[in-house]
């Protein structure tokens, strides 16, 4: 028998034949009792294998099972702001460059006043100028005679993460 | 607040309960349909400690997925399809890992199917129930995992064709040939499990 003719008997039996097909494969059933003899093999294990259906248990206490499926939420949902922990990085980069980036402002902002008023007093202006912040631990000093502005940052920094060897801040995150 | 008689409490509410966070109704979904999601994995994987596995972790995903479930379906039909596809990612991952077997091959291209003698006589006729069980389950231990799985999900299941072939990632006619060989193996098997009464 034909491949063909096969998947047609089989796929009339799951009702998946297509109507224009039915009378073709009800007549060669009528004719055919190979067909036939396919068709109740298929029928009889088909049957089987439904009735098989709904035998098989849980081999495991109600309590059991239910306590594995919980203890695996709670653990998911204790762990679910894994996201945030994996964009720690970027949280210690921002927490160390947003007071990086005042202190740089301040710097700024003191050097500009500073020749802006060097240049109203007619380049006279000589004296020296200190700066400290006392979050960085920098501080600057200025000499408007030569120009010149230097900038000491303590190092290593008064905060948390400059303790903290490579490795360490590799592991935090 | 009244306590919750969880028990007489009709799945829609169930799950409604557990929608809104309550473990309670969510516990009582489990204790209700357990056997059913569990036997769905058994019968894909053939192996008990997988398929509690598989099984508990599609009740895991069925937790954090409650919001998406919108009554479509059933709720246990919506739990089916997720362990099916878990079962069907962890068969995929067993698949990458080892060679197909030479058998499985021949199944697939060498329609072996054809040429088997057809069983005339009922091999499960007059068979006790437990004793039918049994060699069904046997049976179906013998099928390779593809078309253990196409037989599962239109037999346990009752998919249409062409939804096989989606979950499965194939197309119709590999699913009709996988079937038609999965039964004509299971009748040839269970007939050859008859002989020795």
């Amino acid at each position: 028998m034909k491949e063909e003719i096969q998947l047609k008997l089989q796929a009339y039996l799951d009702g998946e034949l297509p109507a224009g097909e039915v009378k073709t494969v009800v007549d060669l059933l009528a004719g055919d009792a190979e067909a036939r003899e396919l068709l109740a093999e298929l029928t009889n294990t088909r049957n089987a294998i439904t009735a098989h259906a709904g035998e098989i248990t849980v081999p495991a206490t109600r309590e059991f099972y239910w306590s594995g499926i919980r203890r695996e939420i709670e653990r998911q949902e204790k762990t679910a702001p894994a996201p945030a922990q994996s964009a720690s990085l970027f949280g210690m980069l921002r927490r160390l460059l947003v007071p990086a980036s005042g202190v740089a402002a301040v710097l700024l902002a003191v050097v500009l006043a500073g020749r802006q008023f060097a240049a109203s007093e007619g380049g006279t202006f000589r004296e020296e100028v200190e700066t400290t912040f006392e979050d960085s631990g920098a501080f600057t000093y200025r000499d408007y005679s030569s120009g010149t502005t230097l900038v000491w940052v303590d190092y290593p920094a008064e905060n948390d993460f400059a303790e903290m060897d490579l490795e360490d801040i590799l592991e935090f995150n | 607040m009244a306590e919750i008689e969880y028990s007489s409490t009709p799945d829609e509410a169930l799950v409604k309960g557990a929608q809104r966070g309550d473990m309670g109704s969510f516990e009582e979904l489990v204790a209700r349909h357990r056997d059913k999601i569990y036997a769905r994995a058994y019968t894909m994987m053939r192996n008990e400690d997988e398929a509690v596995d598989l099984s508990q972790e599609a009740w895991v995903k069925g937790w954090q997925r409650l919001a998406q479930f919108q009554g479509e379906s059933s709720f246990t039909t919506w739990m089916t399809r997720i362990v099916i596809n878990l079962c069907l990612d962890q068969l995929r991952k067993k698949k990458r890992q080892r060679a197909e077997s030479i058998e499985e091959m021949d199944e697939e291209s060498g329609g072996v199917e054809r040429q088997m003698p057809i069983v005339t006589v009922n091999p499960t006729e007059r068979l006790e129930r437990a004793e039918l069980r049994a060699r069904i389950d046997k049976a179906l231990g013998q099928l390779s995992e593809a078309h253990r799985t196409v037989l599962v999900l239109h037999e346990f299941e009752h998919m249409e064709y062409k939804t096989i072939a989606k979950t499965m990632n194939c197309s119709i006619g590999t699913v009709m040939s996988r079937l038609f060989y999965a039964r004509r193996r299971m009748a040839s098997l269970l007939q050859d499990l008859k002989k020795p009464d």
